[in-house]
């Protein structure tokens, strides 16, 4: 295998404070962001019902040496979960595979098994990473269905982050295909953003996706919408007009604080 | 901000921001001018302030960098509404810590802030790198980039949730939450798309 890094190193000489990193619970760290990992896929919504992964894809954090999907953590078990019927992405024999890291920890290696069978390492020199790191790794010799463990190994602490993806090695570039169709629904999450302090006025509306519908020409406004500029709402019984062209997201809708994406009529 | 003049009604302030009876009978030129960050605070409403505008000027500079180079017109179209969206925030963020009597910027680089969050995924390099990559690898680079950023912004939202007391910086970290969210699964579903 060959690495590819698609920033310079960086050279900073500050250490990381992960003794007081520890003192905060969602201090951040690293997933695979493509081909997608299964948080990955919770986190876009590809996947529903993952619970509180969803909002932090990069926490799967636990001792070195785990080989499971959630690194043992119980409450990341949905990632190890294998009733989900996981879509395993269709690649080519040579996959690239793209960490995001949100705490740059200095790195003692990355490690990519297929069941249990160590398939590549790649040093971390114990440097920072860069915030997104990509390593090509050959998988000729695993062709179908695969899952990936890929393990990021910390330098300066005992613990690894965990991110499990599949994959349809061989099957081609491009588009996903689940391998078997879910038969049954799977089993309800919370689904509601934890510790939500000022409630937002109204309920939650339906996740928003790239692909978000056109606006109807005249309604009440909604997250998940593609918007263009000029269209009218009603929210909370006033009207606004559309300055921004945008797929609406939660606390985009109309106010004080969206003036740059909605006019008040 | 700047470009905005209309009038907003006192129904729709006091049910924003809860504040300022006084302000019920003034035309409204722009949020800043009219949300108010009063009541108490502490210094981690203020640093959580000062590390978000540097923050969200380093998002702004990489969204502007997408608006420019990136493909496909989805990518285009969320980088101008993010431009859109930080801009006034940065404009409200810096008017609520100069009514504070505090610095809009901090003494040093927010890379430089590892023991509050962990080290931030962007710093200079990274933006630099940005601004090289060219077509197909720019979209890529921008929008796994642009993810960890957004990571660190519900992260050190989480921080003044947790240890902040202004109501009105409190709120503004929750919208950036539930926001910043909603556009990382966006963003998630482009890369993979």
């Amino acid at each position: 295998m060959r690495r590819s890094i698609a920033y310079p190193l960086v050279t900073l000489g500050a250490i990381v404070g992960s003794a007081a990193v520890v003192a905060s619970p969602a201090l951040a760290h690293g997933y695979v962001s493509a081909p997608p990992s299964r948080q990955a896929l919770c986190a876009s919504g590809a996947v529903k019902d993952c619970g509180q992964i969803q909002f932090e894809p990069q926490s799967v954090e636990a001792p070195k040496g785990q080989r499971s999907c959630n690194g043992g953590v119980a409450q990341w078990s949905v990632l190890a979960d294998e009733s989900r019927n996981w879509p395993a992405k269709a690649v080519g024999k040579n996959v690239t595979f793209t960490w995001v890291m949100t705490a740059r920890h200095r790195t003692s290696n990355w490690e990519y098994f297929i069941g249990g069978k160590k398939v590549a390492t790649v040093d971390g020199g114990n440097q920072q990473p860069d915030a997104v790191v990509t390593h090509t790794v050959d998988l000729s010799a695993f062709p179908g269905r695969q899952t990936v463990l890929a393990v990021w190994n910390i330098g300066d602490t005992v613990n690894a982050f965990y991110s499990c993806i599949d994959l349809n090695v061989g099957g081609g570039g491009g588009s996903t295909t689940p391998t078997t169709p879910p038969t049954t629904a799977p089993t309800k999450a919370p689904t509601t953003p934890p510790t939500s302090k000022p409630a937002p006025t109204t309920p939650a509306p339906a996740v928003p996706t790239t692909t978000a519908p056109a606006a109807p020409a005249s309604g009440s406004w909604a997250a998940g919408v593609a918007y263009k500029t000029g269209d009218v709402v009603s929210y909370e019984g006033k009207k606004y007009k559309c300055r921004q062209a945008h797929s609406s997201i939660h606390s985009w809708e109309p106010s004080i604080y969206t003036l740059a994406l909605w006019l008040p009529l | 901000m700047k470009r905005l003049v209309v009038a907003v009604s006192a129904v729709l302030l006091l049910s924003a921001c809860g504040t300022a009876p006084q302000t019920q009978a003034t035309q409204v030129t722009d949020a800043k001018a009219v949300v108010q960050a009063e009541g108490e605070h502490n210094d981690t409403d203020v640093m959580y302030l000062q590390m978000m505008v540097a923050h969200h000027e380093q998002g702004l500079e990489m969204v502007r960098l997408a608006e420019k180079s990136a493909k496909r017109d989805e990518v285009k179209t969320l980088a101008k509404a993010v431009d859109a969206t930080q801009s006034d925030e940065v404009a409200m963020m810096k008017s609520w810590l100069t009514s504070w009597k505090q610095p809009t910027t901090v003494d040093h680089a927010p890379s430089a802030h590892a023991d509050h969050g962990g080290l931030p995924a962007t710093g200079p390099e990274e933006i630099a790198a940005l601004r090289k990559a060219k077509g197909k690898a720019f979209e890529t680079a921008f929008l796994n980039l642009f993810v960890a950023h957004q990571h660190n912004a519900v992260e050190m939202a989480n921080l003044e949730a947790a240890d902040g007391v202004n109501a009105e910086a409190k709120a503004f970290a929750e919208r950036v939450k539930l926001s910043r969210t909603d556009q990382i699964k966006q963003m998630l579903t482009m890369i993979n798309n």
